[in-house]
């Protein structure tokens, strides 16, 4: 076994390494950044338009530069994210809470340098877990059916919960809201139209970009002008570019545990990697003893899901290796660019076309290895973007902003409607409700009813399924542990006093 | 009106009489080209001289990689950058609707499928577009067909064994699909129909979790597209029983159809086609037509729509396209009317 991952490994990187993957990692990977920088243009709509370039490539080099572009996007979307609270996609929704509050006290520096180390450590470690268990760990992502899904979700929006920083009247109330926005749209499971009002756009939901942008991204921009100048005051007192030795201790631990986190539930086909950072960040808050600096700029809170998100953009390609089952829509196109050069994904890829296995996995790691490379010098010049005055900066934010959102579905109407999030997400602040917990409820909310609706029908309607799968038991029993401790009195009062400090 | 509006704006931004002319005029200018009646039909030595646009409605999969590939070769064909535009949303509603209203004169078509131009008028009573009035059926691009696959650990080695078991145990059995209304969806209920057999139909979103859930055996069975079951079925983690067209498959040769087992006449396969607006001028029509047959005649084209899992067609010309569409549409009134399906 040992022997032969070796072997296969050398495989790998004999093929990573000849000069035309080599480049094709590298023009990934720096597209990658560069869509993950500009916000809302994603990796999607980059991989569909560079489709028809990559047919005339071999499978191998293609599928590298397609996986480069994929986890760069990771990459560069936490670098808008912490520099103009913009989170791209779904994975950089957390970044935003204490990366954007790190760029405000002019932490900016480290807090990007965090994100690249971890993101590349913990793309260095779910590499190796890829080459190590690929096959078994597709086995276990089969277990996960929608009963398993279903309690996975209950547990990540109780956990949720301690997201929130203020009241949790509050945050339970923007959690609701974030699953009734997530209702609009097809019914699944009888084909009819919710909450839209015969609008046809509406008749797939609105985007996560969309709603993203609006209520981080717009919101943010209205709050700065409203304080007229000081927003140029604060980036400023830019101290220092690199991490303190003091930060370098405090962030190894969280890395660590979002690398562990992120790997695991990457693999989960259903959207498991969506919980990824959710989860690492909740995970970070509640057993961090600087737990009470979250959200106002702890170090811990970039660098644990910036890890677990990196993490789990890798593990999330086993599922696509091994069983042919795209965990997102990046992957699904992925397939589609494997069909067309002739290779069917599917368990078998691994054993007929080690090459191109293994290539890629050990491509993958030196991709990650150029992110770092790349992206250190860089954040000097991140960090000199900020001292352009606000008064141009965010004009081309709103302009970048508005393209990304149209560029999604080449739809007016979404740039309304992330106008209109934008004016909620202001609303929000006043009313000082947090929007992570909103985005959570989006989120997770279409899939819990989708899966919940799911096993109901596979159990013809008997809903304790729930409990005597083991797997699904084990997830509601903590859930139910997890609420008992939030509403603990003596707990509660502790959490309390956290919230004062 | 929107000239008015300019104007307004210019003032309350305090623009200068310059800007103000400027944006006035542009909006002059986009508001005629918005109105302008539709060019007559008259033959256009001169088309394309713009970039043709190919609409498509869904994103991210084959339609798109097969728009992609024969956009490239229109391209080379006319001189002229053709532009994929996906434009995904409602189930293809709001592409076929913007092709169906964009003016007819060639620089704008359609990618249309079986779920634009045969099940949504089915299962949608207030289609804003009409699938054979409003388009020109040019040329069918590709056409896959179902294959209906099973769990292995289905007791189940073919078509008559599986009616079987389901008569014996009614209600027990699940069929997966991709989404309500998909062709696997409406395959399986006219299984149901023609065998009198009852299974439950369980939706997912995509047909990606629909097989995961196959793969793991929660539900026993699925009519899937047959370029993504290929794998599958080779290794042996799913079980194929029959493809669902009247003509057996090129990549599964030795599998049965469902006509041949018993249900008669079922032919059903997911297709995808190039369409303008109905008012296209013919000889436009005619160039774009026999451009694509060119395209699609290309070697390294075939190939790669094959590795798609399109079967080769006999379905050439524009007029048999457009035969096809329409029983086709036929088709699936009748199915979706005899299942109910109706969303309500």
């Amino acid at each position: 076994m040992d022997a032969s991952l070796i072997s296969n490994l050398a495989l790998g990187f004999g093929v990573a390494f000849e000069w035309v993957n080599l480049l094709y990692c590298l023009i990934g990977v720096i597209l990658g950044t560069l869509i993950g920088v500009l916000p809302g243009i994603g990796p999607v709509a980059t991989i569909a338009m560079l489709l028809p370039i990559t047919f005339t490539l071999s499978p191998v080099a293609a599928l590298i530069m397609l996986a480069g572009i994929y986890y760069g996007a990771q990459y560069g979307g936490s670098t808008s994210a912490i520099l103009v609270n913009l989170p791209g996609e779904s994975s950089s929704v957390v970044t935003c809470l204490d990366g954007y509050q790190m760029a405000r006290q002019g932490r900016a520096g480290p807090a990007l340098f965090t994100a690249a180390v971890g993101s590349f450590f913990a793309g260095c470690l779910a590499t190796l877990v890829v080459a190590m268990f690929a096959p078994p760990l597709a086995e276990v992502a089969l277990k996960f059916g929608p009963a398993e899904y279903f309690s996975l979700m209950v547990l990540g929006l109780v956990a949720a919960v301690v997201l929130a920083h203020g009241s949790l009247v509050k945050a339970i109330a923007m959690v609701i809201l974030g699953l009734l926005l997530g209702l609009i749209g097809t019914d699944v499971n009888s084909g009819v139209l919710r909450f839209a009002f015969g609008v046809s756009e509406l008749a797939d939901g609105i985007g996560f970009v969309t709603v993203a942008m609006g209520v981080f991204g717009t919101a943010e921009i209205v709050t700065n002008l409203e304080m007229k100048d000081e927003r140029e005051v604060f980036t400023g007192k830019v101290t220092h570019l690199w991490p303190t030795k003091e930060d370098f201790k405090r962030i190894w631990k969280p890395i660590l545990r979002g690398t562990v986190l992120g790997s695991a539930l990457g693999i989960l086909p259903g959207g498991g990697a969506l919980l990824a950072s959710f989860g690492a960040y909740t995970l970070e808050k509640k057993i961090s003893k600087y737990g009470h600096e979250f959200g106002k700029g702890a170090i811990e809170g970039v660098a644990a899901p910036e890890a677990a998100n990196n993490a789990g953009a890798q593990t999330s390609f086993i599922p696509l290796l091994t069983l042919g089952i795209p965990s997102n829509a990046v992957m699904a196109l992925m397939i589609g660019a494997m069909m067309i050069q002739g290779i069917a994904p599917g368990p078998q890829v691994m054993n007929e076309k080690p090459q191109l296995f293994w290539g890629m996995i050990a491509s993958m790691w030196i991709g990650n290895a150029m992110l770092v490379i790349l992206n250190l010098p860089l954040i000097g010049m991140w960090i000199k973007l900020l001292t352009v005055p606000y008064r141009i900066l965010f004009p081309s934010i709103l302009l970048f902003m508005s393209i990304g959102v149209f560029s999604l579905s080449n739809q007016p109407f979404d740039v309304l409607l992330m106008m209109m999030m934008g004016l909620l997400g202001y609303v929000f602040v006043k009313l000082e409700c947090e929007a992570a917990p909103l985005m959570l409820g989006f989120i997770l909310g279409p899939l819990m009813e989708e899966n919940l609706r799911r096993a109901m029908l596979l159990s013809r309607g008997d809903p304790i399924v729930f409990l005597t799968k083991p797997i699904s038991g084990t997830f509601l029993v903590l859930s139910v542990l997890l609420i008992v401790i939030l509403a603990l009195p003596s707990l509660r009062k502790k959490r309390e006093e956290a919230f004062q400090e | 009106m929107v000239i008015l509006d300019v104007l307004t704006m210019c003032r309350s931004l305090r623009l200068g009489y310059r800007w103000t002319r400027v944006l006035a005029i542009i909006a002059m200018l986009s508001i005629q080209s918005l109105f302008a009646p539709p060019v007559a039909a008259q033959p256009s030595p001169t088309w394309p001289a713009r970039p043709i646009r190919l609409i498509c409605p869904y994103p991210g999969g084959p339609v798109e990689l097969s728009s992609r590939l024969i956009a490239q070769k229109l391209q080379e064909s006319f001189g002229q950058p053709v532009i994929v535009e996906n434009r995904p949303g409602a189930g293809g509603v709001i592409a076929a609707d913007a092709v169906a209203k964009a003016a007819p004169d060639g620089y704008t078509l359609l990618m249309g499928a079986v779920a634009t131009h045969a099940i949504n008028p089915a299962l949608m009573p207030n289609l804003p577009y009409d699938a054979l009035r409003d388009f020109r059926a040019l040329a069918l691009v590709v056409q896959v067909p179902n294959v209906l696959v099973v769990h292995p650990g289905l007791p189940v080695q073919s078509v008559r064994e599986l009616i079987a078991l389901a008569k014996a145990q009614p209600g027990r059995l699940d069929f997966a699909s991709g989404s309500t209304g998909s062709t696997g969806h409406l395959a399986g209920e006219l299984f149901k129909q023609m065998t009198g057999t009852y299974l439950v139909h369980i939706p997912y979103r995509g047909a990606a979790p629909a097989v995961a859930d196959l793969l793991a055996g929660r539900v026993q069975l699925m009519f899937d597209n047959q370029a993504s079951a290929l794998p599958n079925i080779q290794s042996g983690k799913v079980r194929a029983l029959a493809v669902t067209t009247m003509q057996r498959s090129d990549a599964l040769p030795e599998l049965p159809t469902l006509d041949a087992s018993g249900l008669k006449g079922v032919d059903l396969t997911t297709w995808w086609g190039v369409m303008a607006p109905a008012n296209t001028p013919n000889d436009i029509a005619q160039r774009v037509a026999t451009s694509v047959q060119t395209a699609l005649m290309v070697p390294e084209v075939r190939e790669r729509l094959r590795n798609l899992g399109a079967q080769a067609s006999s379905i050439r010309s524009p007029e048999a396209f457009a035969s096809f569409v329409a029983s086709e549409k036929t088709l699936y009134a009748q199915l979706v009317k005899r299942a109910g399906a109706t969303p309500d």
